[in-house]
C-alpha cells in the first residue's frame, strides 16, 4: 500500500484556519471533512522516528538524551521534550529506556542513589530498576520501564515508539 | 507533579498516600508601569516553565497548585491568604509545601509562611526561546530539583 501523502501540521493548520468559515456554514459537510482529515495525523504519529544522538556518543553507561516532538491535541499544538536513558549492551545492542517511573510517573535517574550505584532510582518513592529497566521487586513499581524502538541510520540513533513491557 | 486538572486530580485522589507534597507558584503582576507590566509577563511565563519542569520530574509525588497571582509590591499583605491556601487542604494535609517565586519581597515574610520558600532571582527581561534563557532555566531547575529531593530525605 502506498503511504498517504503527508500534509505538514503547519499546512494543516492553515487549511483549517482558512477553512473555518466554510466548516461553520456547511455543518453538513463537517463529518466528511473530519473523515478526510483524520488519516493525515495518524501515520505521522505512529512509527515516527526522531534523531536523538550520534551513535558514537552511546557508551556502556546509561546516558540521558533529549529531543523534542510536536504534539497536537484537540486544542493546542505544543512542543514537548522527550528523554531516554540510552546505553550499549555488551553485545553492542543499543537500549533506550523511558525515564518515566511505572509507579506514578516521576522521572528516574541512573545511579543517583549511593546505595544502588548500578540501578535506576526513582526519587519519589524509592522505586528501583536494574540496568535493563526491570523493576526491582519490593519497590513500588510493578512493571519494567518501557523501551523505545531504536534504529541506526548513517551513524545516527533514531528512537521511535515507546513500548510498555 | 500533578496539575490542577481533572485527570491528574483524579489520580491524586486515588493515590493520596503517595502524594505528600504541594507546590504553589507565587506570581506577582505589575499593572501600573508599562515596562514593569511587560517584565511581569515575562516572569510569569518563566515561572510556568519551572512549574512544568518540576511537574515532569515529580509528577508522582507533588501536586501543582494553580498559580497564585497577586498585585506586586505588597507580598507581606498576602501571607495570610497564602497560608489559607495551604491550610485549606484539610482532608489530608501535605507533609511538604513549596512556594516558588521570583519576587524578592517574600523573603521578608519567609518565617511567617507555612511552607518552604523557593526564591530565585529571575531574569528581568529576555526571550523565552533564547539559549541564554534556556540554560538559565535548566541550571535553576536542577537546583530546585535537588532542594526538593533533599527535603524529602530529611
Ligand atoms: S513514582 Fe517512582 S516510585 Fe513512585
Amino acid at each position: 500500500m502506498s503511504e498517504p501523502k503527508k500534509v505538514s501540521r503547519r499546512q494543516f493548520l492553515n487549511y483549517t484556519l482558512t477553512g473555518l468559515g466554510g466548516f461553520m456554514a456547511a455543518g453538513m459537510m463537517a463529518p466528511m471533512v473530519r473523515f478526510a482529515i483524520d488519516p493525515v495525523f495518524k501515520p505521522a504519529a505512529a512509527g515516527d522516528f526522531h534523531s536523538v544522538a550520534d551513535v558514537k556518543e552511546v557508551t556502556n553507561e546509561p546516558q540521558r538524551f533529549e529531543w523534542e516532538v510536536e504534539q497536537v491535541d484537540a486544542w493546542y499544538e505544543s512542543t514537548i521534550q522527550k528523554t531516554a536513558w540510552v546505553y550499549r549492551k555488551e553485545d553492542d545492542e543499543i537500549i533506550a529506556l523511558s525515564p518515566i517511573c511505572t509507579h506514578l510517573g516521576c522521572t528516574v535517574d541512573w545511579a543517583s542513589n549511593e546505595e544502588y550505584p548500578k540501578q535506576f532510582f526513582c526519587p519519589c518513592h524509592g522505586g528501583r530498576y536494574t540496568k535493563d529497566g526491570v523493576n526491582v521487586p519490593g519497590t513500588p513499581p510493578t512493571a519494567p520501564l518501557p523501551v523505545f524502538e531504536t534504529k541506526v541510520e548513517d551513524g545516527m540513533l533514531y528512537l521511535g515508539e515507546e513500548i510498555a513491557r | 507533579m500533578m496539575k490542577w486538572a481533572k485527570k491528574d486530580l483524579e489520580q491524586f485522589v486515588k493515590e493520596k498516600e503517595y502524594i505528600d507534597t504541594l507546590f504553589i507558584p507565587l506570581i506577582p503582576i505589575h499593572t501600573s508601569i508599562d515596562e514593569k507590566m511587560t517584565g511581569s509577563g515575562f516572569q510569569a511565563e518563566l515561572t510556568n516553565l519551572f512549574s512544568r519542569i518540576i511537574e515532569e520530574q515529580f509528577r508522582g509525588r507533588i501536586v501543582l497548585a494553580p498559580d497564585y497571582y497577586y498585585i506586586a509590591g505588597n507580598a507581606e499583605a498576602e501571607v495570610d491568604r497564602v497560608n489559607n491556601w495551604i491550610d485549606s487542604f484539610t482532608e489530608k494535609p501535605f507533609s511538604y509545601v513549596f512556594l516558588f517565586s521570583f519576587d524578592r519581597n517574600w523573603r521578608k515574610s519567609e518565617s511567617d509562611l507555612r511552607g518552604e520558600l523557593l526564591w530565585f532571582p529571575g531574569l528581568r527581561h529576555g526571550d523565552l526561546q533564547s539559549t541564554e534563557t534556556q540554560s538559565f532555566v535548566k541550571e535553576q531547575a536542577k537546583e530546585i530539583v535537588e532542594i526538593i529531593k533533599e527535603s524529602w530525605q530529611t
